[in-house]
Protein backbone atom coordinates (compact mmCIF):
# COMPACT_ATOMS: atom_id res chain seq x y z
CA UNK A 1 0.00 0.00 0.00
CA UNK A 2 1.97 3.18 -0.82
CA UNK A 3 1.31 5.72 2.09
CA UNK A 4 1.36 8.89 0.13
CA UNK A 5 -2.12 7.83 -1.96
CA UNK A 6 -3.22 6.91 1.71
CA UNK A 7 -2.18 10.69 3.11
CA UNK A 8 -3.40 12.36 -0.04
CA UNK A 9 -6.96 10.48 0.58
CA UNK A 10 -7.08 11.00 4.35
CA UNK A 11 -6.75 14.81 3.29
CA UNK A 12 -9.00 14.68 0.56
CA UNK A 13 -11.82 13.05 3.08
CA UNK A 14 -10.64 16.20 5.74
CA UNK A 15 -11.72 19.22 2.76
CA UNK A 16 -14.67 16.90 1.95
CA UNK A 17 -16.53 16.49 5.70
CA UNK A 18 -15.06 20.74 6.81
CA UNK A 19 -17.19 21.29 3.62
CA UNK A 20 -19.88 19.87 4.31
CA UNK A 21 -19.88 21.25 8.10
CA UNK A 22 -19.51 24.49 6.81
CA UNK A 23 -22.15 24.13 4.33
CA UNK A 24 -24.55 22.35 7.02
CA UNK A 25 -23.84 25.53 9.47
CA UNK A 26 -24.17 27.55 6.78
CA UNK A 27 -27.82 26.17 5.32
CA UNK A 28 -29.44 25.38 8.65
CA UNK A 29 -29.00 29.34 9.75
CA UNK A 30 -31.08 30.13 6.58
CA UNK A 31 -33.65 27.75 7.93
CA UNK A 32 -34.43 29.52 10.54
CA UNK A 33 -36.89 32.71 10.01
CA UNK A 34 -38.66 34.90 12.74
CA UNK A 35 -42.41 34.92 11.96
CA UNK A 36 -45.79 35.53 13.07
CA UNK A 37 -44.34 36.40 16.70
CA UNK A 38 -42.21 33.14 16.74
CA UNK A 39 -39.04 32.10 15.75
CA UNK A 40 -38.62 28.42 13.76
CA UNK A 41 -36.70 26.52 11.84
CA UNK A 42 -37.99 25.24 8.97
CA UNK A 43 -37.40 21.40 8.40
CA UNK A 44 -39.39 18.84 5.91
CA UNK A 45 -41.45 17.77 9.01
CA UNK A 46 -42.37 20.95 9.85
CA UNK A 47 -44.01 21.83 6.63
CA UNK A 48 -45.72 18.38 6.26
CA UNK A 49 -47.02 19.44 9.78
CA UNK A 50 -48.04 23.21 8.87
CA UNK A 51 -49.67 21.28 5.18
CA UNK A 52 -51.76 18.77 7.70
CA UNK A 53 -55.64 19.34 6.97
CA UNK A 54 -56.29 17.98 9.89
CA UNK A 55 -54.85 20.69 11.56
CA UNK A 56 -56.68 23.91 12.24
CA UNK A 57 -55.90 27.18 10.89
CA UNK A 58 -55.34 28.85 13.92
CA UNK A 59 -53.04 26.63 15.58
CA UNK A 60 -50.29 27.41 18.60
CA UNK A 61 -46.59 25.39 18.03
CA UNK A 62 -43.80 25.93 20.32
CA UNK A 63 -41.19 27.94 18.44
CA UNK A 64 -37.12 27.60 18.84
CA UNK A 65 -37.26 29.60 22.04
CA UNK A 66 -39.54 27.27 23.44
CA UNK A 67 -42.29 29.28 23.49
CA UNK A 68 -46.45 28.53 22.62
CA UNK A 69 -47.18 30.53 19.65
CA UNK A 70 -50.78 31.16 18.00
CA UNK A 71 -50.11 31.16 14.44
CA UNK A 72 -51.79 31.43 10.86
CA UNK A 73 -51.18 27.79 9.25
CA UNK A 74 -52.13 28.33 5.96
CA UNK A 75 -50.21 31.56 5.43
CA UNK A 76 -47.18 30.38 7.71
CA UNK A 77 -47.06 27.26 5.04
CA UNK A 78 -46.64 29.37 2.02
CA UNK A 79 -43.55 31.60 3.81
CA UNK A 80 -42.24 28.19 5.01
CA UNK A 81 -42.52 26.27 1.21
CA UNK A 82 -41.03 29.07 -0.25
CA UNK A 83 -37.67 29.34 2.26
CA UNK A 84 -36.96 25.95 2.21
CA UNK A 85 -36.68 25.42 -1.29
CA UNK A 86 -35.29 28.71 -2.44
CA UNK A 87 -32.41 27.84 0.83
CA UNK A 88 -31.93 24.36 -0.17
CA UNK A 89 -31.74 24.85 -4.05
CA UNK A 90 -29.21 27.22 -2.85
CA UNK A 91 -27.23 24.55 -1.16
CA UNK A 92 -28.03 22.03 -3.52
CA UNK A 93 -26.15 24.48 -6.03
CA UNK A 94 -23.90 25.40 -3.72
CA UNK A 95 -23.03 21.81 -2.97
CA UNK A 96 -22.48 20.33 -6.91
CA UNK A 97 -20.24 23.48 -7.67
CA UNK A 98 -17.49 22.56 -4.59
CA UNK A 99 -18.01 18.84 -5.63
CA UNK A 100 -17.15 19.81 -8.96
CA UNK A 101 -14.14 21.89 -8.07
CA UNK A 102 -12.56 19.27 -6.15
CA UNK B 1 -36.53 53.52 16.10
CA UNK B 2 -33.00 53.68 15.10
CA UNK B 3 -30.72 51.23 14.37
CA UNK B 4 -26.96 50.72 13.97
CA UNK B 5 -24.26 48.65 14.45
CA UNK B 6 -21.36 49.75 16.93
CA UNK B 7 -18.04 48.92 17.12
CA UNK B 8 -15.22 49.47 19.92
CA UNK B 9 -11.39 50.24 18.79
CA UNK B 10 -8.99 50.64 21.38
CA UNK B 11 -5.26 50.21 19.76
CA UNK B 12 -2.44 48.65 21.43
CA UNK B 13 1.34 48.36 20.60
CA UNK B 14 0.61 45.78 17.75
CA UNK B 15 -2.50 45.55 16.78
CA UNK B 16 -4.60 48.96 15.19
CA UNK B 17 -7.80 48.56 15.96
CA UNK B 18 -9.52 51.76 14.73
CA UNK B 19 -8.20 50.53 11.07
CA UNK B 20 -9.72 46.97 11.71
CA UNK B 21 -12.89 48.74 12.51
CA UNK B 22 -13.04 51.07 9.58
CA UNK B 23 -12.72 47.83 7.27
CA UNK B 24 -15.31 46.50 9.68
CA UNK B 25 -17.82 49.01 9.27
CA UNK B 26 -17.17 49.76 5.26
CA UNK B 27 -18.32 46.01 4.86
CA UNK B 28 -21.07 46.61 7.55
CA UNK B 29 -22.33 49.71 5.59
CA UNK B 30 -21.97 47.46 2.16
CA UNK B 31 -23.86 44.47 3.05
CA UNK B 32 -26.28 45.40 6.02
CA UNK B 33 -26.87 49.16 4.98
CA UNK B 34 -26.63 50.31 8.68
CA UNK B 35 -24.88 53.06 10.03
CA UNK B 36 -21.30 52.50 12.49
CA UNK B 37 -20.53 53.89 15.08
CA UNK B 38 -17.55 53.89 17.08
CA UNK B 39 -16.11 53.98 20.50
CA UNK B 40 -12.55 54.82 21.07
CA UNK B 41 -9.57 56.62 22.85
CA UNK B 42 -8.22 58.06 20.14
CA UNK B 43 -10.42 60.24 18.17
CA UNK B 44 -7.07 62.21 16.54
CA UNK B 45 -6.59 58.72 14.83
CA UNK B 46 -9.76 59.50 12.29
CA UNK B 47 -8.83 59.19 8.90
CA UNK B 48 -10.52 58.02 5.33
CA UNK B 49 -14.02 56.99 6.53
CA UNK B 50 -17.29 58.53 8.43
CA UNK B 51 -18.12 56.84 11.52
CA UNK B 52 -22.11 57.97 12.06
CA UNK B 53 -20.39 58.80 15.43
CA UNK B 54 -17.49 58.69 17.00
CA UNK B 55 -17.15 58.53 20.82
CA UNK B 56 -14.82 58.99 23.35
CA UNK B 57 -14.47 56.54 26.33
CA UNK B 58 -10.97 55.89 27.93
CA UNK B 59 -9.38 52.60 27.68
CA UNK B 60 -8.20 50.51 30.84
CA UNK B 61 -4.48 49.58 29.84
CA UNK B 62 -3.80 47.29 32.40
CA UNK B 63 -5.02 43.87 30.68
CA UNK B 64 -2.78 41.52 27.94
CA UNK B 65 -3.29 38.10 26.31
CA UNK B 66 -0.78 36.05 25.54
CA UNK B 67 1.71 38.74 26.89
CA UNK B 68 0.41 41.75 24.46
CA UNK B 69 -1.53 44.65 25.33
CA UNK B 70 -4.83 43.95 25.16
CA UNK B 71 -7.40 46.95 25.82
CA UNK B 72 -10.76 45.03 25.94
CA UNK B 73 -12.20 46.52 29.12
CA UNK B 74 -15.34 48.59 29.19
CA UNK B 75 -17.79 46.74 27.08
CA UNK B 76 -20.33 47.41 29.31
CA UNK B 77 -20.43 51.07 28.10
CA UNK B 78 -22.07 50.13 25.03
CA UNK B 79 -25.67 50.17 26.64
CA UNK B 80 -24.98 53.59 28.10
CA UNK B 81 -23.32 55.01 24.71
CA UNK B 82 -24.93 53.58 21.75
CA UNK B 83 -26.68 56.18 20.06
CA UNK B 84 -29.46 53.52 18.90
CA UNK B 85 -32.64 51.78 20.55
CA UNK B 86 -31.39 48.81 18.34
CA UNK B 87 -28.27 48.30 18.47
CA UNK B 88 -25.96 45.39 16.61
CA UNK B 89 -22.45 45.55 18.37
CA UNK B 90 -19.65 43.87 17.08
CA UNK B 91 -15.97 42.82 17.19
CA UNK B 92 -13.86 44.66 14.54
CA UNK B 93 -12.61 41.55 13.54
CA UNK B 94 -15.84 40.04 12.94
CA UNK B 95 -16.22 40.02 8.99
CA UNK B 96 -19.53 40.57 7.74
CA UNK B 97 -19.86 38.91 4.58
CA UNK B 98 -23.54 39.07 3.86
CA UNK B 99 -26.93 40.44 4.97
CA UNK B 100 -27.46 37.69 7.38
CA UNK B 101 -27.37 39.50 10.61
CA UNK B 102 -29.91 42.08 9.46
CA UNK B 103 -32.30 38.83 10.72
CA UNK B 104 -31.79 39.65 14.54
CA UNK B 105 -33.53 42.74 14.67
CA UNK B 106 -36.63 40.48 13.79
CA UNK B 107 -36.12 38.58 16.52
CA UNK B 108 -38.53 39.13 18.93
CA UNK B 109 -36.18 39.69 22.04
CA UNK B 110 -34.42 42.92 23.71
CA UNK B 111 -30.95 40.82 23.71
CA UNK B 112 -28.91 38.01 21.95
CA UNK B 113 -25.74 36.75 21.55
CA UNK B 114 -23.87 33.14 20.71
CA UNK B 115 -23.97 30.37 23.22
CA UNK B 116 -21.99 28.17 20.38
CA UNK B 117 -19.19 28.42 17.93
CA UNK B 118 -17.93 26.29 14.89
CA UNK B 119 -14.53 26.23 13.49
CA UNK B 120 -13.57 26.43 10.31
CA UNK B 121 -12.12 23.30 9.35
CA UNK B 122 -12.39 21.62 12.72
CA UNK B 123 -15.63 19.74 12.45
CA UNK B 124 -16.70 18.82 15.75
CA UNK B 125 -15.24 20.59 18.02
CA UNK B 126 -15.50 21.53 21.72
CA UNK B 127 -17.28 24.49 22.85
CA UNK B 128 -15.51 26.16 25.19
CA UNK B 129 -16.41 25.87 28.55
CA UNK B 130 -15.21 28.83 31.20
CA UNK B 131 -13.91 26.62 33.99
CA UNK B 132 -14.22 22.58 34.94
CA UNK B 133 -17.22 23.47 37.51
CA UNK B 134 -18.28 26.42 35.35
CA UNK B 135 -20.88 26.51 32.32
CA UNK B 136 -20.17 27.40 28.72
CA UNK B 137 -18.84 30.92 27.47
CA UNK B 138 -21.29 33.06 26.02
CA UNK B 139 -19.62 35.11 22.78
CA UNK B 140 -19.61 39.04 22.94
CA UNK B 141 -18.36 39.17 19.30
CA UNK B 142 -22.41 39.55 18.26
CA UNK B 143 -24.41 40.85 20.53
CA UNK B 144 -27.59 42.39 19.03
CA UNK B 145 -29.82 44.67 22.42
CA UNK B 146 -32.78 47.17 23.04
CA UNK B 147 -32.95 49.93 25.25
CA UNK B 148 -34.73 47.85 28.13
CA UNK B 149 -34.54 47.84 31.74
CA UNK B 150 -33.30 43.94 32.23
CA UNK B 151 -30.16 44.86 29.34
CA UNK B 152 -29.31 47.56 30.96
CA UNK B 153 -28.95 45.49 33.82
CA UNK B 154 -27.21 42.77 32.13
CA UNK B 155 -24.47 45.70 31.04
CA UNK B 156 -24.01 46.67 34.68
CA UNK B 157 -23.79 43.15 35.38
CA UNK B 158 -20.75 42.98 32.89
CA UNK B 159 -19.32 46.13 34.56
CA UNK B 160 -19.49 44.84 38.39
CA UNK B 161 -18.08 41.34 36.95
CA UNK B 162 -15.19 43.16 34.98
CA UNK B 163 -14.71 45.37 38.43
CA UNK B 164 -14.19 41.64 40.91
CA UNK B 165 -13.03 39.53 37.79
CA UNK B 166 -10.81 37.84 39.98
CA UNK B 167 -13.39 36.57 42.45
CA UNK B 168 -15.43 35.31 39.22
CA UNK B 169 -12.75 33.30 38.23
CA UNK B 170 -11.97 31.83 41.45
CA UNK B 171 -15.68 31.27 41.43
CA UNK B 172 -15.61 29.86 38.29
CA UNK B 173 -12.57 28.03 37.92
CA UNK B 174 -10.99 30.47 34.69
CA UNK B 175 -7.83 32.22 34.61
CA UNK B 176 -8.02 35.66 35.55
CA UNK B 177 -4.78 36.64 33.92
CA UNK B 178 -6.95 38.03 30.80
CA UNK B 179 -9.88 39.56 31.13
CA UNK B 180 -12.40 38.24 28.45
CA UNK B 181 -15.89 39.95 27.62
CA UNK B 182 -17.18 36.65 26.40
CA UNK B 183 -16.92 35.23 29.95
CA UNK B 184 -18.20 38.37 31.73
CA UNK B 185 -21.23 38.24 29.73
CA UNK B 186 -22.14 34.68 30.25
CA UNK B 187 -21.90 35.39 33.80
CA UNK B 188 -23.75 38.70 33.37
CA UNK B 189 -26.49 36.86 31.53
CA UNK B 190 -26.58 33.59 34.22
CA UNK B 191 -27.29 35.93 37.34
CA UNK B 192 -30.32 38.44 35.70
CA UNK B 193 -31.71 35.21 34.50
CA UNK B 194 -31.89 33.46 37.50
CA UNK B 195 -29.02 31.22 36.77
CA UNK B 196 -31.71 29.84 34.36
CA UNK B 197 -30.63 30.39 30.42
CA UNK B 198 -33.13 32.12 28.78
CA UNK B 199 -33.58 30.68 25.26
CA UNK B 200 -34.50 34.19 23.89
CA UNK B 201 -30.85 35.23 25.21
CA UNK B 202 -29.23 33.21 22.35
CA UNK B 203 -28.69 33.33 18.59
CA UNK B 204 -29.88 30.33 16.99
CA UNK B 205 -27.35 29.32 14.65
CA UNK B 206 -23.40 29.30 15.44
CA UNK B 207 -20.73 31.45 15.65
CA UNK B 208 -18.26 30.83 13.08
CA UNK B 209 -14.83 30.84 14.00
CA UNK B 210 -11.52 31.34 11.81
CA UNK B 211 -9.15 29.83 14.24
CA UNK B 212 -5.61 30.95 14.76
CA UNK B 213 -3.90 28.07 12.91
CA UNK B 214 -6.55 29.20 9.63
CA UNK B 215 -5.15 31.03 6.67
CA UNK B 216 -7.98 33.38 4.72
CA UNK B 217 -7.21 34.28 1.48
CA UNK B 218 -9.54 36.12 -0.67
CA UNK B 219 -10.37 34.50 -3.81
CA UNK B 220 -12.57 37.41 -5.18
CA UNK B 221 -11.18 40.36 -5.87
CA UNK B 222 -13.78 42.24 -6.13
CA UNK B 223 -14.10 45.21 -2.88
CA UNK B 224 -16.75 43.52 -1.16
CA UNK B 225 -16.00 40.21 -2.37
CA UNK B 226 -17.51 37.38 -0.77
CA UNK B 227 -15.81 34.49 -1.70
CA UNK B 228 -12.58 33.00 0.42
CA UNK B 229 -10.29 30.37 0.57
CA UNK B 230 -9.68 28.54 4.03
CA UNK B 231 -6.31 27.29 4.35
CA UNK B 232 -5.42 25.20 7.24
CA UNK B 233 -1.81 26.24 8.31
CA UNK B 234 -0.28 23.47 11.00
CA UNK B 235 3.27 24.96 11.36
CA UNK B 236 4.24 21.57 12.15
CA UNK B 237 3.55 19.92 8.90
CA UNK B 238 3.47 22.29 6.50
CA UNK B 239 2.01 19.41 3.60
CA UNK B 240 -1.29 19.99 5.74
CA UNK B 241 -1.56 23.62 3.37
CA UNK B 242 -3.38 21.63 1.32
CA UNK B 243 -6.10 21.26 2.74
CA UNK B 244 -8.51 24.34 2.01
CA UNK B 245 -12.42 24.56 1.75
CA UNK B 246 -13.77 27.97 0.04
CA UNK B 247 -16.36 29.91 1.86
CA UNK B 248 -18.98 32.38 0.59
CA UNK B 249 -21.66 34.48 1.69
CA UNK B 250 -21.18 33.42 5.28
CA UNK B 251 -19.91 35.73 7.80
CA UNK B 252 -17.11 34.75 10.11
CA UNK B 253 -15.02 35.66 13.52
CA UNK B 254 -11.33 35.93 12.46
CA UNK B 255 -9.13 35.05 15.34
CA UNK B 256 -6.01 35.72 14.02
CA UNK B 257 -5.61 39.62 13.75
CA UNK B 258 -2.51 39.73 11.54
CA UNK B 259 -4.19 37.56 8.86
CA UNK B 260 -7.33 40.20 9.20
CA UNK B 261 -4.91 43.02 8.90
CA UNK B 262 -2.92 41.73 5.47
CA UNK B 263 -6.80 39.95 4.26
CA UNK B 264 -8.36 43.99 4.42
CA UNK B 265 -5.33 45.92 3.95
CA UNK B 266 -5.25 47.71 7.76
Amino acid sequence: MDTNDLIAEAKAKFSHNSTKAYLRDKYNSKLIIAEQGGLWKITPEFISFLASVYIPNDVVIMDLYESPVKVDRTKFLNKAVNTYTSVMNEYHKEWEKLKKNR
Amino acid sequence: MTRGVLLFAFNTPKVNYFKMAIAAAKRINHFLKLPVSLITDDIQNYNGYEFDNIIYSESIKDNFKEKNPWYNKGRHQAYELSPYDETLLLDTDYVVNSDKLLEVFDYYTDFCCHDHTSYLLVPDANQECMGVHSYNALWATVVFFKKTKRVERIFNCMKMIQDNYNFYAEIHGFYSFSFRNDYALAIANKIINGQFNEPTDFIPYPLVHAGRDTKIEKLDTKDFGTEYKVTLTNYNDLKNKKEYIIIKDIDFHMINKDNFMELFNV
